[in-house]
């Protein structure tokens, strides 16, 4: 596989990016309320590609929506009728503009699980038909740690596009996947294939991007120590100022906990998909009225656990890719990187 | 305003004293010009405790969660705060007798921006109205003011009210942030967590948005102390605000000027009986 580099200059990248939107269903963020959200757009204009990481909400939304319909069903004299619900709105072509590498590696982490021993089939169309381009951040936010976890973020391959901002004032557009090869191919027009300085150029950002973070710790480390840590003291310490609400499940892009509900009416109703939270206290509430994690510090664990320590053993990797949007948007700004390097102390 | 060394003063006394078991106050993040709520145990970690113009959270809400439960806890609380806190005592969600209260004369906290905070611009008690040590110069009640976002919104025709409120419901996700935030919503068994109330079902859809968020802003009609805890808490940053206002307006203007928990073991508007009720209907 021969992944090209083309390179060009700040208003070439937007005369790209506006082709795009005008040739493609393209996704890209968008301000509403003083954040950003990833949605359909039809101009260049109405969307920022450049949104700082802790006012953006995840990409997860446009592969697992925070409400999705599964069925319809209707009781009628001869038994219970079953029907699909409509096409799936987030099942064609698409492209994504403006997703951040952590972002984008997170639905690397969250392919193993949807294609484990259930197979997610709308999941894996959506992530199919869409193309990721993937801009490089130029500066670490206050609580980004990815450079500390188990991926490469310089190379990383869970987007087809990269794009990078390089210290020379050009900008650097990078295939990663054979389906951003063609992509590139396809859409190159006023792209100049780059020469030889580009791999130094984009190693030179990519080096003061790396020196730009605040978080630093040795994921294999955490790993290691956390495992016998079930009954360690620190989860109560940790967890003591949690409001115990589902906010940092809901905007973290890895998690992917969900319940079932249904939206009925008599003898007809529709059945949704919907996200869950292990820091609900009903989360683990069964029929009966025991309930495992009625407090705070082992609902705590359980997520803190689960990100570092089950979902490693289970599929190799972790399912915490260190974007920060969890102690943002946390009502008391708990940190996950706080609570595990505590813990694993 | 800075009130760091007067609180850890009282709060290193009291451990000493052995007169509490927990301190709820302010801690820095360690990351940021931020301020945190922090539980404290021991008389070794009073040091971690601050108060300046940053210190928003209201920490009367920790009053219902299980690590104060049968404590005896001291806990700082500034004008609004105390209005919750005097709201839960008035509903017999804390005791009294367990609690030791640092009211602050507050000065107003800051906002995103760094500017004073919109609610505290206009409030009407900035002083505690309820504790056991009070700490700055009160400076008393202020005239009530009508909020400027509603004002804004009144200028508004229907359908753009209509459409304005859809797309805030529309960019709920339903973390329920705003209501485990909030120290009037204490109930251990929420009306929209049923899964058999089929208005809220779950599921995360606009209008289970709708219905939730307006179910939650009338049960806290006549109540809401505009702590804005709930909007600061919202990953969203939808203007929660608005909802709790309008009710405030509504009920100050047809209920001879209610303001919640201002006084102790008032009710407020929707939640007293009283047989010399002029109206003969009861709300």
């Amino acid at each position: 596989m021969n992944l090209t580099t083309y390179s060009t200059d700040p208003a070439g990248l937007q005369a790209f990016y506006e082709a795009i939107i005008s040739a493609h269903d393209t996704y890209a963020p968008v301000e509403k309320f003083g954040k950003f959200d990833f949605t359909r757009v039809d101009s260049l204009s109405t969307c920022n590609t450049d949104s700082p990481i802790p006012k953006t909400m995840s990409v997860k939304p446009l592969f697992f929506p925070k409400s999705a319909k599964v069925m319809k069903y209707k009781a009628t004299s001869e038994g219970t009728e079953l029907t699909d619900t409509e096409e799936d709105p987030l099942a064609g072509k698409r492209v994504v503009l403006g997703v951040r590498h952590c972002d984008a590696r997170s639905l690397q982490v969250l392919d193993a699980v949807y294609k484990w021993d259930y197979v997610d089939t709308d999941y894996g169309k959506r992530r199919e038909n869409t193309i990721l381009i993937s801009t490089r951040c130029n500066e670490a936010s206050t609580h980004c740690f990815c450079t500390s976890l188990d991926y490469d973020v310089e190379q990383l391959d869970a987007f087809d596009v990269a794009v990078i901002n390089g210290l020379d004032e050009k900008v650097y557009l990078q295939a990663r996947t054979e389906k951003g090869e063609t992509f590139l191919k396809e859409n190159a027009t006023g792209l100049a294939v780059a020469n030889g300085s580009a791999q130094e150029e984009m190693k030179k950002q990519f080096e003061k991007f790396a020196s730009s973070f605040r978080l630093k710790m040795d994921y294999t480390e955490i790993n290691e120590k956390m495992q016998g840590q079930f009954d360690s003291p620190e989860f109560e310490d940790v967890s003591s100022n949690c409001v115990s609400c589902n906010t940092c499940a809901f905007v973290c892009p890895t998690c992917h906990c969900f319940k079932i509900s249904d939206e009925k009416l008599r003898d007809e109703g529709v059945r949704y998909k919907s996200y869950d939270s292990c820091n609900n206290v009903y989360f683990t509430l069964m029929a009966g009225g025991h309930n495992p994690r009625p407090v705070k510090y082992r609902r705590w664990r359980q997520r803190a656990m689960h990100k570092f320590v089950y979902y490693k053993e289970r599929f190799g990797v972790n399912l915490c890719i260190g974007c920060g949007k969890c102690t943002t948007s946390c009502p008391v700004n708990i940190s996950i990187f706080e609570v595990v390097n505590k813990v694993a102390k | 305003m800075n009130y760091t060394k007067q609180i850890q003063d009282i709060a290193g006394r009291l451990f000493s004293e052995e007169k509490i078991d927990v301190f709820i106050g302010y801690r820095n993040t360690g990351f940021d010009e931020n301020q945190v709520p922090v539980l404290i145990n021991q008389y070794k970690d009073v040091d971690q405790l601050l108060f300046t113009d940053k210190s928003v959270f209201n920490l009367a809400n920790y009053l219902k969660y299980e690590h104060t439960r049968n404590k005896r806890v001291g806990l700082v609380v500034k004008g609004c705060d105390s209005r919750a806190l005097n709201l839960m005592l008035t509903e017999n969600q804390v005791k009294r007798e367990k609690l030791f209260i640092v009211g602050i004369a507050c000065e107003g906290v800051v906002d995103e921006t760094g500017g004073k905070a919109q609610n505290c611009v206009e409030c009407v008690m900035p002083d505690a109205v309820v504790f056991d040590e009070m700490l700055g110069t009160p400076s008393g009640k202020r005239d009530y003011q009508e909020n400027s976002d509603i004002r804004a919104l009144d200028g508004k025709s229907l359908t753009g009210r209509q459409e304005y409120f859809e797309e805030v419901f529309e960019n709920c996700i339903r973390c329920n942030a705003c209501r485990h935030s909030c120290p009037l919503c204490y109930c251990s068994n929420c009306c929209i967590d049923q899964e058999t109330a089929t208005l809220y079902h779950g599921a995360n859809t606009t209008s289970s948005a709708f219905h939730a968020l307006m179910t939650w802003s009338l049960h806290l009609a006549g109540r809401c102390v505009d702590c804005r805890n709930c909007e600061k808490a919202c990953p969203s940053h939808l203007p929660l605000h608005l909802l709790h206002k309008q009710n405030e307006k509504v009920i100050y203007e047809n209920f001879q000027e209610h303001l919640a928990g201002m006084i102790q073991d008032d009710r407020g508007a929707f939640y007293k009986y009283s047989l010399s009720d002029p109206d003969d209907f009861i709300m």
